[in-house]
Formats: C-alpha cells, structure tokens, sequence
C-alpha cells in the first residue's frame, strides 16, 4: 500500500511541474493571421502581384528594358536601348493603392489602382486565397492630333493568389484588355486572357519568379504568347528584380498582348525594376 | 482514511497552484545605431507566475511586434525571426531565492535565470527586474540586452550600419490572480 500512494505521490508532482503556461490554456484557439509577403514586390516579372504598396507609403518604381539581345556584342546584348517606365504610387489603406506611370515605349501614361478584396489567412479561421482587382487606363500619346478616345486602353485583371508555404507562391490573374482603337478591322477591341505567375524561395532575400499569359480569345497569327522569368534580391529599403522576358513593354497592353520576341536568334530582352519605398 | 488521503494527493497539483498570469504583456525592443533607430512594441506576450516556487514562464508571438513602419515589420517576420518557423519566442526560468522575498507594494530587485528561446535557439540567461504587489495584483518589469548573433539571426552587411548588433528589451508586465 505504501508503494502505491508514493507511486501516486511521484505521478502527482510531475504532473504538477509540467509547463505553468498549461494551466492558464483555456483552450481558445489562435485569432486568424493574415498571411504576408506573398511577393515581394508590387510586380512578379512582367505581371501585377497582388502586393500593394503598403499604407502611407510611396513607392517609386523604374522598370527598365534593354533592347533585344540578338544582334549579340554589336549593341552588347541590346544595352544600347532602352524602353524605361517609372511609376508612383501610393498606399491608402492595406485595402487601396493608386499610382501613375509613364513609359517610354509609344509615350504612354497611366493611372492605376489596386483593390485587396480579400486576404488570404490562416488561424482558427483560414481563406486559402488573396483576391485582388487591378484597374488601369492607358493613355497612348505618340501619335499628335488624334481624338482622346482614340488614344485609351483599358485594362482589367482579377489577381487570385496563393502563398502555399514560405518559399511558394502561385497566382492566377485572368485579364481583360480593351482598346478603343485598333489598327484593322479584323482585329477585336477586347482581348481576354488568362496569367499565370509564381514566386519560389531561395534564400530569406532572394527568390526566382516566373509569369506568363496564355491567350483566351482570338488573336492574329503574329501574336505570340509572353513570358518572363526573373530574381527578386530584396536589400532592405529596396527591391532590385532582374529578368528575361520576350516583351519589351511593361505595361498591361504591350506585355501582354504585343509580346515580340522568342528564344530563336536571343531575341529576348534584359531588363530590371527597382522599387524604393518611402514611408511618409 | 485512505480514500482520504488519496483524494488530497490527487488534488493538490490542482488547488495548491498559486498562479499570477496575464495574456497582454508589453514588450518591446529597441535598436540603435548612429544611421537610426527602430523599435518595435507587442503587447500579447503571455506570462506565468508560479507565486510558491517563483517560477516563470513566457510566450511571446513574434507576429505581434509592431513596428511604425510596415516594411521593416515584414522583413522582421519573413527574413531576421522567420516567424513562419518559429512563431513564438518563450522564457522558461525560476526567479533566485525566491523564499526569501516578500512582495510588497514597494518595488525590490529580482534576479531571474533560466532558458530563453528565440528564433529556435535557446540560450541560458539571467538578468535583473523589479517586482512588486499591488491590489492584488504582482508588478514587474526589466531591461536587459540580448546578443542578436546568439540567437542564429543574420544581419546582411547591406544593413549592417543601420541594425544594431545588441537589442535593448524592455517587459512590462501586470499579472492578475487565477
């Protein structure tokens, strides 16, 4: 009998030394966290990320492309040209940013927003995926003495992402372009299609990215489907991303649709963005 | 009589536990070098004082220091605390000679040591506080230094300048009876 109650006696204390947190643990289970860093800049490669800039931020962003790199060491692999575009934009809430742009390539401006619809969580209460709505007007301003309807496109695009672990991020992004004016009868005003773009994890500061655009509805026999592949080095204050792409635009309408190059003869081009965040 | 004693045996791990806890903690930590200063605050760190044995215990959720600037609140998360791996930070220690203090409402000098885990590393510490009871309630608070190097953290020579290789923390705490 003695044995059983210091047997007992031995059971109790241990229990009694197991980890003081357990005894205040009233079972509540953790509130839903809002998963971040999906990307790690407000663009994959070519393509919109659902990133924002963040809330009272400003970001300045120089998206840079050489020329095509196929006439080899002649224009050292198209470094003697250049299409550049830099944009401003701002952050109002973790839900709203807005900014403008202008880019080299047929002197086009644009306004843009980005609208968080949904953010992607995990916790007790888990959403498996952010949505992101992403509106943009072109103005196309190389052409003098035509009508300003003539000179806007418009584009639309659902961004639909997932981060599945910490170093992978897929998103989904169906599009839609509309121009006011196009060059021949043949060709539509709308265009739809559908991105694909991801983000894999190398280092705690550096990733490969990857994005393309697979057409929906018709196109002309030049089209021809973009891609872009790159690395994103974050530094701190700045994000470099350096990539290959076959489209020298970096906006929507030409990234998407007006895509010139392919992987005969290198004509492809080199080009990196820079973004630097300025918290006001 | 057996029956008896078995029954107290039984309980006592249950009603003899004097614990003092709270679930909103303050602390923050302070880093300084000449380019700037960052600092960041979370009050969601969990506390438990065994008020017999003077043993304590924290869990401190990483996602909840705030920082005033966004960005260094990701960095912080994603590429220095990979709180995605290590979610929470946590203290297991004993307060020394804990018998021979009597709180009162006047603060007195404590010494803790016992093992801090940060970032997946543990490291044996002790440092000093101050501990006091009033209405009903145990008081405490300290300052102390940690190494961020002794905790596996890297800081990228690009940043070098501006993160401070030593982290002033700064706890808080207010814990009310079970």
């Amino acid at each position: 009998m003695r044995v059983f109650i210091f047997l007992i006696t031995v059971f109790c204390a241990t229990e009694a030394q197991d980890d003081l947190l357990d005894l205040i643990d009233d079972g509540s289970s953790s509130p839903s966290i809002p998963v971040e860093a999906t990307f790690k800049a407000t663009r994959i490669v070519n393509a919109q990320s659902i990133e924002l800039s963040r809330p009272q931020t400003l970001e300045f962003m120089i998206l840079h492309r050489f020329g095509s790199m196929q006439n080899g060491f002649y224009d050292l692999f198209g470094m003697d040209e250049a299409a550049i575009r830099f944009d401003l934009k701002y952050g109002l809430s973790d839900r709203l940013s807005f900014g403008l742009g202008r880019s080299s390539l047929n002197k086009t401006y644009d306004i843009f927003t980005k609208i968080k619809i949904v953010k992607q969580t995990r916790g007790s209460n888990p959403f498996p995926v952010s949505l992101v709505l992403f509106s943009k007007i072109e103005i196309e301003t190389i052409i003098k003495g035509i009508d300003i309807a003539d000179r806007l496109t418009y584009d639309l695009q659902v961004l639909m992402a997932r981060k599945f672990n910490r170093s992978f991020s897929l998103q989904i992004m169906p599009t839609l372009i509309h121009r006011n004016l196009v060059d021949t009868l043949d060709d539509p005003n709308d265009l739809l299609s559908c991105g694909f773009g991801g983000r894999i994890k190398m280092t705690n500061r550096t990733s490969f990215n990857f994005d393309t655009f697979l057409p929906i509805s018709k196109r002309q026999e030049s089209f021809k489907q973009s891609w872009g592949i790159g690395v994103d080095i974050d530094t701190g204050g700045h994000v470099f991303q350096l990539m290959l792409t076959n489209a020298q635009g970096s906006f929507e309408s030409q990234y998407i649709e007006q895509a010139s190059g392919g992987i005969q003869n290198f004509n492809l081009f080199l080009g990196f963005n820079i973004t630097r965040v300025f918290t006001l | 009589m057996m029956f008896k004693i078995l029954f107290i045996i039984f309980m006592t791990p249950l009603i003899a536990k004097d614990i003092y806890f709270t679930r909103s903690g303050a602390i923050s930590f302070f880093s300084s070098t000449p380019i700037e200063d960052i600092k960041a605050n979370n009050e969601q760190a969990t506390c438990v004082l065994d008020m017999e044995t003077g043993s304590v215990s924290f869990r401190i959720p990483i996602r909840g220091f705030i920082f005033k600037n966004s960005l260094m609140q990701e960095h912080f998360n994603e590429n220095y605390l990979e709180s995605d791996q290590f979610p929470y930070a946590s203290f297991k220690g004993q307060v020394n000679d804990w018998g021979e203090i009597n709180l009162s409402k006047d603060y007195q000098s404590i010494e803790i040591k016992g093992m801090m885990n940060i970032h997946g590393v543990s490291q044996k510490i002790t440092e000093v506080g101050r501990i006091s009871l009033r209405d009903g309630r145990v008081i405490g608070n300290s300052i102390f230094k940690i190494k961020v190097a002794d905790y596996g953290i890297e800081i990228p020579k690009l940043v070098r300048e501006n993160i401070a290789k030593v982290m002033e923390i700064n706890i808080d705490l207010d814990l009310k009876k079970k």
